[in-house]
């Protein structure tokens, strides 16, 4: 009963979120305007081209990038018992970021390609993080402290590649520059068309696999003592979450900081289980992305601040107040 | 064994001649153990002795490298992960529990090896789950969360998920370790009823001789990684076993229809 009101609650916040996105902007267009806009098109009003064009495309973008990052960082979270895991924090989206430039500079490929190659990157930077935690030899923590630390050290080499690469060609910088940042632009609807079913089967599998990775998340032994085949279970995850996130950062660029906050915020209200945690997730996650959104478009009007900037800006203070009440804080181990 | 023993007890879980290491590193060799149905049996010997390992290994998440492992005649490792935790529930020496997880959520998990990825809980798994938390005293619980709840509450909210799985074969990793003495002792009662009144098989790790002489029925010793004796406690407990599994001196005495162990230190305080 308690998760059902839980969801609503989500679900309201996402109607909210994408009322405020479609509505405001550089300039407001009437509740009335967009409801119908969105309901039947006239090609004369400047208002529901906009509507339909640039903030209905830009909308979806946030809040399937928001969802699929969200419900990655979950489940990282839950699969690592690890409070500081997610896509952006373990190599996959500067991976999917290189991926893709590699794709783009180097073979001038389309599309479909592209989207391949981001899913290679994606993949390459998780193991890259993992190798790099391991031949470290920081030792097993409890806290999973090594994996972080090669995390952000792969994250920081990769996207200094991808930085590098950016400048081979000044051609194309500027076109890739904003994208490099983390922008949520109508330009980009194209992406989304190509890769939404990506997005979609990473959360169904992850869905499917709650349980299971809740049981993870309580010991690998004790999960394996309960019939859960560990090692199918924690590879087909991590296959969604590299999926997922390489699709969204194909988008639209790395948007930070959506799949490690958006977990700690819900999880209060949903409590750890997958089976709740996820879909909540998913619904906050994409009402953070569209009200940032929102904000990136209307707090330094008239210009416009990449969302992935002020993403990072605000999951900059969130990773700092995490580290601070799960590390920092006496008595804060667990 | 002798065979006319065999057709009157019943084993449920058997190793023939395991064998396990890690790396070079020799954990078990040889071993050859035999559990009886409806019995409490307690692992014991020294630290490394090998307990822990033999525990993982009957349960097969440890899968020996020689050696087989037979749960009511079958070798277990022809058995689906699931069909092996719809027989037999294991709790870990430690227990860790993300944040926010309640109590009630950590006992329903225990039906996944019924349930699958797929399955719905049914109403006779919920009465299930229920009287697991009634059984450790943790009635009304289910909405607290687990790393909110004292040490030793803790402890029996992970029984609780071990007895949820409602397995007639309960395996305990030292389960009293860190419980201070009202908890051992609580807990091993609680257990015991268990074996008594319910019928289940238990084999649990544990340190304190004491604890295995008061509740088990039967015992096997474990010294560097071979088993020393196996057999009831009152046959195989006694000073020379434990001078050899330990290396230390123990008196056995008889106080009224208890059996202790006394061990001996070289400097204990002299109190006449």
């Amino acid at each position: 009963m308690k998760f059902a009101v839980t969801f609503l609650g989500g679900l309201a916040l996402l109607f909210v979120a994408a009322a405020a996105s479609l509505s405001f902007g550089a300039t407001d267009i009437a509740s009335r305007e967009v409801v119908a806009a969105l309901l039947g098109f006239d090609p004369e009003s400047l208002d529901h081209f906009l509507v339909l064009t640039q903030r209905l495309p830009r909308a979806l973008i946030a809040a399937y990038v928001g969802a699929v990052m969200a419900t990655g960082g979950a489940a990282m979270q839950g699969l690592t018992g690890n409070p500081l895991a997610s896509p952006s924090t373990l190599g996959v989206s500067a991976g999917a970021l290189l991926g893709m430039l590699v794709s783009v500079y180097g073979f001038d490929a389309g599309l479909f390609v592209q989207g391949l190659s981001a899913l290679a990157g994606g993949f390459a930077g998780f193991a890259m993080t993992s190798a790099v935690a391991r031949l470290t030899g920081l030792g097993p923590d409890p806290r999973g402290l090594p994996l972080i630390l090669s995390g952000a050290l792969t994250g920081m080499l990769l996207a200094g590649l991808s930085g590098a690469l950016l400048l081979t060609d000044p051609a194309r910088r500027a076109e890739y520059l904003s994208w490099l940042a983390g922008n949520i632009n109508h330009f980009y609807a194209d992406r989304l068309a190509a890769f939404w079913p990506l997005g979609f089967v990473s959360m169904l599998i992850l869905l499917a696999l709650a349980r299971p990775l809740t049981l993870i998340g309580l010991g690998t032994e004790r999960a394996a003592a309960m019939g859960v085949r560990v090692r199918g279970v924690t590879r087909a995850a991590l296959v969604a979450v590299v999926i997922g996130a390489s699709s969204a950062t194909a988008i639209c660029g790395p948007i930070a900081f959506v799949g490690l906050v958006v977990p700690h915020l819900v999880r209060p209200f949903t409590g750890a289980h997958l089976a709740r945690l996820l879909p909540v997730s998913a619904l906050v996650g994409a009402a953070l992305c569209l009200l940032s959104d929102v904000l990136a478009r209307r707090a330094f009007a008239p210009f416009t601040l990449h969302t992935g900037v002020l993403l990072e800006l605000v999951g900059g203070v969130c990773f700092g107040v995490i580290v601070y009440r799960l590390y920092l804080r006496p008595g804060a181990a667990r | 064994m002798q065979s006319e023993t065999y057709s009157v007890v019943r084993y449920v879980l058997k190793t023939l001649s395991l064998n396990f290491s890690i790396g070079q590193l020799p954990i078990l060799r040889d071993v050859s153990v035999e559990f009886r149905t409806g019995r409490f049996t307690a692992l014991v010997g020294a630290n490394g002795s090998g307990k822990s390992t033999l525990l993982r290994c009957l349960m097969g998440i440890a899968p020996a490298q020689a050696g087989r492992v037979l749960l009511d005649e079958t070798p277990l490792s022809g058995l689906k992960p699931r069909q092996v935790a719809c027989r037999m529930a294991y709790l870990p020496q430690t227990n860790v529990c993300p944040d926010h997880l309640t109590v009630g959520e950590l006992v329903e998990l225990a039906g996944f090896a019924r349930t699958g990825l797929f399955g719905s809980v049914s109403n006779a798994a919920r009465a299930q789950f229920r009287s697991a938390l009634h059984t450790v005293g943790l009635d009304g619980a289910e909405a607290t969360q687990v790393a909110k709840l004292s040490g030793g509450q803790r402890q029996r909210a992970f029984i609780a998920m071990v007895l949820a799985q409602d397995t007639p074969l309960l395996m305990m990793d030292e389960p009293v370790n860190h419980l201070d003495l009202k908890y051992q002792y609580a807990v091993l009662d609680l257990v015991r009823r268990l074996v008594t009144e319910q019928g289940k098989t238990l084999i649990m790790v544990l340190h304190d001789l004491n604890l295995a002489l008061s509740y088990a029925d039967d015992v096997v010793v474990l010294k560097e990684g071979r088993v020393l004796t196996q057999g009831p406690v009152r046959n195989v407990l006694d000073a020379s076993t434990v001078a050899q599994a330990f290396g230390v001196e123990a008196e056995m005495r008889q106080l009224g229809d208890r059996l202790v162990c006394l061990p001996k230190g070289t400097r204990m305080v002299r109190r006449p």
